[in-house]
């Protein structure tokens, strides 16, 4: 055979196993579509089913175990789980535990192999919230997979079952960011049920790890239990990781009150750029008026962040719109930036506008809008 | 015999369509279900309804959208409005816009069933009272006063 023919012959083959596979695509495909429409239609009569079973609880309607078994009666009951309230979660319960569906879920989740059918297991349960599925998502706390333990955690948290935080808590420092973040909208969840675990866990932990403790720090954050804010006081004291220092700073804003507020301003003073700015936003949080003259100095930070989130915070403390209406005309142009953004960004500056139009425009107002004209832009260049 | 009262359920949840005509047919009403809030409209437009269970959040037009244009056309249908959105102001909206109840979401079945019933207690005893009249010979009833309509 000449080269010619060869390569032509090798073109025809690759394109002849192209179509194969290509066909053979196309076909899956629609077998996948005809499933899930089938399943889909499966579902909906067994949404059905469950309603009639829902209005009139008494029923012996039988359901059926091969009903029980399909995949599509599981999704049709989770949906209405999610949708009722009250007794009607108690019927759904009695039929799942009727049929042993937990436990099917279970011999699933326990299987070696595959990943998706372990998966859609840990969703299920996870989704059921049924406590008798609590010890077997209590052992997959530790699987291999990240998405099984967050759905392990998940569905514990759905449950509020208080067991389960010292367990979640304590895999704060083996995690993945992204499990741990997970976790913490698990532990959110839980509310003030999870403060203390957390608050004993940063305490262990805060002088050894970092990522971890840092975490469990914005979890109290979320959680937002202000019986939080001493221990957290203490520990920033204590601490010397700047990462926790920082999350114990940005915590503290939201549930440490006015007792963090003297801590935070101390904080204001750190050499770490950082902890400046964030101290800044967390004293602004509080809302104590007594700050206002610590956040004034902040203005002539030589850091842009701490600059600018003070006057955020200026912004918002009663009586500190006027300490940025002052640092207008201080000798500082970037103070004097930092105080026009943020009286632009809280209204005043429209609010200078329309006064201004009306004829009724203050020496504040005037400053203000001088600030923010092109001409002061260019004069300062 | 007594026409079966007539309710619209609107949610683009088939859950809850599913789980509502499947409860309200099985109490003996008429239900026709919506998808979105322009199906939920045009439906109440061309249809009698006695009854309309409406879920705030839908997609095209909203539940509170639905009713400010059946109200634009004077069509004074009785709503109940679902929503899963725990907010006062979406409350106080519904209410003050006409809808008769507020039930938040998940909700208690027995308890929505309840509040329908009593909703439409009056007209029950109404229709009840016109089908008597009927068997009895008497001319007026609430089907040709709905036509009048």
């Amino acid at each position: 055979m000449e080269a010619n023919q060869v390569a032509v012959f090798a073109v025809l083959i690759v394109f002849a196993i192209d179509a194969a596979l290509l066909a053979s695509l196309i076909i899956l495909k629609g077998i996948h579509r005809q499933r899930s429409l089938h399943q889909r239609q499966r579902r909906a009569g067994y949404m059905t089913l469950l309603a009639h079973h829902l209005t009139y609880p008494e029923s012996t309607e039988p359901i059926g175990r091969k009903t029980a078994a399909d995949p599509a009666f599981l999704d049709a009951i989770i949906d209405l789980r999610n949708a009722v309230a009250g007794t009607e979660i108690d019927t759904l319960a009695g039929i799942i535990g009727r049929y042993g569906m937990i436990g099917a879920q279970a011999r699933r989740l326990r299987s070696r192999f595959p990943l998706g059918r372990r998966l859609r297991a840990a969703v299920a349960l996870a989704e059921l919230g049924d406590e008798s599925s609590a010890d077997v998502l209590m052992e997959f706390l530790d699987d291999t997979e990240p998405e099984i333990r967050i759905q392990c955690a998940r569905g514990l948290g759905r449950m509020k079952w208080t067991p389960a935080i010292d367990a979640i808590v304590d895999r704060f420092n083996v995690e993945t960011p992204w499990v741990r973040s997970r976790f913490t909208h698990t532990l959110a969840g839980f509310g003030a049920r999870a403060t203390w675990p957390l608050i004993a866990y940063i305490r262990v932990n805060h002088r050894f790890e970092s990522a971890g403790p840092a975490a469990a720090i914005r979890s109290l954050g979320v959680i937002g239990d202000t019986q939080a804010g001493p221990s957290l006081i203490q520990i920033l004291e204590e601490a010397t990781d700047p990462e926790i220092e920082i999350a114990a700073i940005e915590v503290l804003g939201v549930v440490g009150g006015p007792l963090a507020l003297q801590t935070l301003i101390e904080t204001f003073e750190s050499d770490d750029w950082r902890m400046r700015a964030k101290a800044a936003t967390a004293i602004g949080e509080i809302g104590d008026p007594v700050a206002v003259s610590v956040l004034a100095t902040g203005l002539e930070d030589n850091d842009w962040w701490v600059r600018r989130n003070s006057a955020a915070a200026l912004a918002r403390l009663p009586g500190g719109k006027w300490a940025l209406y002052d640092a207008l005309t201080s000798k500082d142009p970037f103070a004097q930036d930092a105080a026009a953004e943020a009286l632009a960004d809280s209204g005043e500056l429209i609010a200078a506008r329309h006064r201004d139009q009306t004829g009724t425009a203050t020496a504040r107002d005037l400053a203000l809008l001088a600030h923010m004209t092109p001409e002061h832009d260019m004069a300062k260049t | 015999m007594t026409r079966p009262i007539r309710i619209l359920v609107a949610d683009d949840a088939e859950t809850i369509t599913t789980l509502l005509m499947t409860s309200l047919e099985l109490k003996g009403y008429a239900v026709t279900t919506a998808r979105n809030g322009v199906e939920a409209h045009e439906l109440g437009m061309t249809q009698p309804f006695d009854l309309v269970i409406l879920d705030q959040l839908m997609p095209g037009l909203s539940g509170l959208e639905v009713i400010r244009k059946w109200h634009e056309q004077e069509m004074n249908i009785p709503v109940i409005m679902l929503s899963g959105v725990d907010d006062e102001k979406t409350v106080v909206d519904s209410l003050d816009l006409g809808a008769v109840d507020f039930v938040r979401k998940p909700f208690h079945l027995p308890e929505l069933m309840a509040r329908i019933r009593q909703r439409l207690r009056a007209l029950e005893i109404e229709l009840a009272a016109d089908s008597e009249d009927r068997s009895n010979g008497s001319g007026a009833t609430a089907d040709n006063q709905d036509a009048a309509q």
